[in-house]
Formats: C-alpha cells, sequence, structure tokens
C-alpha cells in the first residue's frame, strides 16, 4: 500500500471512531430529552438534528463553513482570538462526520427511548430513584439495542462521509483526506489499484456494519 | 377514627376533567367505577407522578400535596408502594433485584434480609434468580406487589392489581390479596372496576364516574344503600324499577309500580322523604324474590308481602343458578323492556318447582328486599 493509502486509512479510522464518540456523548443524552421531556425549544432541536438527514451534504457543509470557517460566526472570534482555525484540519473532517451521522444515531436512540414503557421509570420513582438516575438504571439498559444500532448506523454514515468534509476540511492528502476522498482522488488521477484497496475495504467493513446491525436488531425482539 | 388517608385534587387534561374529595380511615379503600372515570389519574396524583392543579393530600399525617400551602413532595420522598396496572417489573433485572429494587440505599446485608423476607411472605422463595419473563402471572403480580412493599410503605397504591390474571386464578389471588393487606396492615387504596372485587377487597369503597365521586361508604352500606341510581347501576345492580311515591315515612315508603302498592322500609340511617306523586326509583335483588309454591294454601296478602303474579317470558342456565324473566300480569309496558322483574332461584329449586313446565307463578318481596335508590 503507498503511504497515502494508509494514512487515508487510518485517518478515517480515527475520524470515524471520534465522530461515533461524539455522537455518542451528545446524540444519546439528546435523545433521551427528546423522547421524554417537554420543553421550550424542542421541536427547533429536532429540526435541527434531522435537517442534516434531508439536506445535501455539501448544504450542511456549506453552512458548517458559515459557522466554523476563518470567517464564520464562530470561527472569526475564534481565528481573532488565536489565530487557529478549525477548517482545513482534520478536526474538521471529525465535525463533518458527527454532524452528518448525530441525526441517525439521534432519531434511532429516541425511538428506542420511547419504546420503554414509562410506567417502568415511574415504578422507579417511586422506589426512591431519581430521574438521573432511573435514566441510567431503568430507561438505558432496555434502550440499549436500540442505542447501539443507532451507534452502528452513525459509525457507517461518519465513515462514507464526503461532502460536508470536502466543504470545511478539503482533500489534502495525508491530512484531511479520508477513505471516500482518497477513492475520489484515485480515480481522478487514473490510480485504479489504490482506489480498488480503498474501495474493497470500505466496502469489507460496510458488510461487517449490516451484519453487526443485523444481529442488534435480532436480540431487540 | 381519624382519617389516615385524606385525598382532595382537581386537575384537567385534554377532554377530561377530575374533580374529586374523599377520605378513608387506615384498612383497603377501593376506588370503583368505569373505566375512563379518573381512578388512575387519582393514584398517580397520590403517588406524586402527576402534579394536580388544586387540591390536598395527606396521609397519615404527613402532608404530600398542599396547593395552598405550595406544598409538593416529589415521588421519591413519599414512600408509597405502587403496584402498576401489568406490574411493570424491571425486564433487565431478576427477581431478587426487582424486589430490592427501592431498598439500593440500604446496606447490603440489611437489603438481603429484607428481600428473603418478602419473597417468603408471598411465596417467592426460589425465585429470586428468575426473570420476570420466566414467571407466570400469578408470580408476577406476587414480585410488583412485594417490591412495593419491600420499602415499608406509608401507603400502598395498586392500580387493577388482578386485570392481567384469568378468571380463576384472579379469584385465588383476590383472596390472597385480601389476606396479604390485612396482614401487613399497611393503609392500601386499590382501584378497580369489578363491584365482586371491590367488595371483597375494601373496607370502604369510593363510587367514580366520570372524573367525580359519586358515592363513599363502607362497602355494606354501599352494597344496601347505593346514594343514587347511577350508583347503582354503575354496581351493576340487576333490578333498577321506576314506580310512583304514595306515601314517605322516616321508615316506610309505600309506591305504586305497574299497578301495584308496595312497601318499602326506609333507610334507617339516611331517610328518603319524596313527596307523593314523586317519581321514584328502587332495585330489587333477584335472588330475594320468594316464588310461592302452588301445593301450600292459597297465597294471600296478609301472610305474602308485594304479593304479584307474572309469567316466565324466558330463562337462562348460570350453572349454579337459574335467572327468570317474569312479565307481570298488568296492563301497560313491562319496566324492563318485554319483562318487569328479573329473578334468580338456585338450580334445585327450579327443579323442585318444575319451573320448566310450569311458567305461571305467584311471588312476594318482603319490604326489606325493596330498596330504594334517592334522586
Amino acid at each position: 500500500m503507498s503511504p497515502d493509502t494508509t494514512s487515508a486509512l487510518l485517518l478515517s479510522l480515527r475520524v470515524d471512531a471520534l465522530a461515533t464518540l461524539l455522537n455518542a456523548l451528545v446524540g444519546i443524552p439528546l435523545a433521551y430529552l427528546l423522547a421524554r421531556r417537554r420543553f421550550r425549544g424542542r421541536a427547533l432541536i429536532d429540526l435541527l438534528t434531522t435537517l442534516p438527514l434531508v439536506l445535501p451534504p455539501t448544504v450542511t457543509g456549506y453552512y458548517l463553513i458559515v459557522l466554523l470557517g476563518r470567517r464564520g460566526w464562530l470561527g472569526a472570534p475564534v481565528y481573532q482570538l488565536t489565530g487557529w482555525s478549525v477548517a482545513f484540519t482534520w478536526y474538521a473532517a471529525v465535525v463533518a462526520a458527527t454532524v452528518m451521522a448525530l441525526p441517525l444515531l439521534v432519531r434511532t436512540a429516541k425511538a428506542a427511548f420511547e419504546s420503554v414503557d414509562r410506567d417502568l421509570e415511574r415504578a422507579a420513582y417511586t422506589l426512591g430513584r431519581s430521574e438521573l438516575r432511573t435514566a441510567l438504571e431503568v430507561t438505558l439498559p432496555l434502550a440499549r439495542n436500540g442505542i447501539l444500532a443507532g451507534l452502528v448506523l452513525a459509525f457507517s454514515r461518519a465513515l462514507g462521509e464526503f461532502g460536508a468534509t470536502l466543504m470545511l476540511a478539503g482533500n489534502i492528502p495525508g491530512k484531511t483526506a479520508t477513505v471516500p476522498l482518497a477513492i475520489y482522488t484515485a480515480v481522478q488521477t487514473g490510480e485504479e489499484s489504490t482506489a480498488l484497496v480503498l474501495v474493497g475495504v470500505l466496502t469489507a467493513l460496510s458488510c461487517l456494519v449490516i451484519v453487526a446491525a443485523n444481529r442488534l436488531g435480532a436480540r431487540a425482539t | 377514627m381519624s382519617d389516615r388517608l385524606e385525598v382532595a385534587l382537581a386537575l384537567q387534561v385534554p377532554g377530561f376533567t377530575l374533580d374529586v374529595a374523599w377520605s378513608a380511615g387506615g384498612g383497603v379503600a377501593v376506588l370503583f367505577g368505569p373505566s375512563g372515570a379518573g381512578k388512575t389519574l387519582t393514584l398517580q396524583c397520590v403517588a406524586g407522578l402527576i402534579t394536580p392543579a388544586r387540591g390536598r393530600i395527606v396521609v397519615d399525617g404527613r402532608v404530600f400535596f398542599d396547593s395552598a400551602a405550595g406544598i409538593n413532595l416529589p415521588a421519591q420522598a413519599r414512600r408509597v408502594g405502587y403496584v402498576f396496572q401489568g406490574y411493570a417489573l424491571f425486564p433487565h433485572l431478576t427477581v431478587a433485584d426487582n424486589l430490592g429494587f427501592g431498598l439500593r440505599d440500604r446496606p447490603r446485608a440489611e437489603r438481603a434480609r429484607r428481600v428473603a423476607r418478602v419473597a417468603e411472605q408471598l411465596g417467592l422463595g426460589g425465585f429470586e434468580r428468575r426473570y420476570p419473563r420466566e414467571l407466570s402471572g400469578g408470580q408476577r403480580q406476587r414480585v410488583a406487589l412485594g417490591r412495593a412493599l419491600a420499602i415499608e410503605p406509608a401507603l400502598l397504591l395498586l392500580d387493577e392489581p388482578l386485570s392481567a390474571l384469568d378468571a380463576p386464578l384472579r379469584r385465588a389471588l383476590r383472596d390472597e390479596l385480601r389476606q396479604v393487606l390485612r396482614d401487613v396492615g399497611t393503609a392500601a387504596v386499590v382501584v378497580t372496576h369489578d363491584f365482586t372485587e371491590a367488595y371483597r377487597l375494601g373496607d370502604r369503597i369510593v363510587v367514580y364516574d366520570g372524573g367525580r365521586v359519586v358515592q363513599s361508604a363502607p362497602r355494606t352500606e354501599l352494597l344496601w344503600q347505593p346514594a343514587s341510581e347511577s350508583v347503582a347501576r354503575i354496581m351493576g345492580i340487576p333490578n333498577i324499577l321506576h314506580g310512583t311515591v304514595i306515601k314517605a315515612t322516616p321508615d316506610r315508603i309505600q309506591l305504586r309500580w305497574r299497578g301495584h302498592v308496595l312497601e318499602a322500609v326506609n333507610s334507617p340511617t339516611h331517610s328518603y322523604l319524596p313527596p307523593p306523586e314523586a317519581p321514584i326509583a328502587f332495585f330489587i335483588r333477584p335472588e330475594y324474590v320468594r316464588l310461592i309454591r302452588k301445593d301450600r294454601r292459597p297465597a294471600d296478602t296478609a301472610h305474602h308481602m308485594n304479593l304479584m303474579s307474572g309469567v316466565v317470558i324466558a330463562d337462562e342456565d348460570f350453572g349454579t343458578t337459574w335467572t327468570l324473566r317474569i312479565r307481570l300480569d298488568a296492563p301497560g309496558p313491562p319496566d324492563q323492556g318485554d319483562y318487569d322483574l328479573q329473578v334468580e332461584v338456585p338450580h334445585l329449586v327450579y327443579e323442585i318447582l318444575e319451573i320448566e313446565r310450569d311458567r305461571r307463578w305467584e311471588f312476594s318481596i318482603h319490604r326489606g328486599s325493596i330498596h330504594v335508590l334517592p334522586s
């Protein structure tokens, strides 16, 4: 394997692992709140976390530039203060993958939380459990399979992320070129063998993901 | 005796208004009424799972909720044992962990001791390591009850505790539950829509209808003195009839019904004195109608109170008893569709009197068996 192929693979795995972790940290609590609480702005959050699923990835990527780019709403103050911008770094690839994958986890986990019988939580309250401990000891374990299935979906979505990553992180070999971007470059420059290796690896990984998702689905029922 | 349990609450949810007030002194209070009357909502308010708009809930002197004083204890602090309809056992935990769920903050040894005691008390010994899905319906009910009892609750709340079981088991567990509630002596509120269950389990029965309390009385008082025709209907009492008052005194009420003059006993505690010619509702329990044997001397009004005659137009076999539908020999339309009176006789009587063949009967009703329903 060429150094670029190896670095693309390692980068993709690193980006994907981090994006999935961020998804778990943000998406699972968010899904719980959306499933169980009624609060102001709930509909807006629901909309925002679903939008990346529906919008073309390049549009989501454009919004991310508007928000985080060197001249973005959040990006500009950070750049002025520190001289650093997330755009065109490998962190940008993580951000893009996280945002693109979040809807899949949130929607799947929310459905899993909603399927837990509310009387079980009420029983825990009458037995002295706070809402947080009830969520951790009752709701979360019972929604586990749905949440894991959502994480598998998020992982695979992040792995295949192309459009938003290209917009925010660019396609810098060895730095922000994840496997899907590297495949694109390889095909464009006629490096057939590199493309074939990367396509093969992605296909194998996707097959694994499908098998894992099916197993979780079977256990959930 | 002072009331151990005082409940007054008002609450609006879309399409339904709950506005109730009742109290009970220890023992078992049953909330009885049709589905959708607000019984479960009341339990959830008492447990602190729902906050009513207004009201006051006091258990053994502890104020759970008082909208005027701004008191609202969280569910976690009320120490109320709640047995949910369908039990709500934690499916991912064993029987022992379900039973001990409310004891998580106690020392391990104490927790184990109390789980063992509750398991033994409810006949769950040997099932501690099973999961809820591996239990029968009756065992699940016991685990749910045990889990609520393990926290030594100030009050037990049971929502339709037997409705998930099939009939023979329901009867057996009803009596077992009655015994357990008596033994532990914890004040309890049971929700049911089955009158037999309400009567078997309750010391006091609170009748709900459409989000209101229509009667609250000790169980025997309710059985014999429903406060109104609608309460009697909710209880499922047969033979609710309609006549006209002739004369009412504190001990007797004379009334006209289907061309007959009937005499009824007025309630000794809650005399009802409607004016003459007022319409009046009353009921006659089908098992208290006396058929008069034809092989004895002829019936006469001196020996037989409220004497009437009629024809059996239909009969139904209920296994141990027969129910006869009788149409009176009187002009005008029958009181209950095509018949006037439903009469229940044991199988043996049905056979001895040869009712299958002989359809025309004289019968009498003791005045103590005609119960007037205030309107």
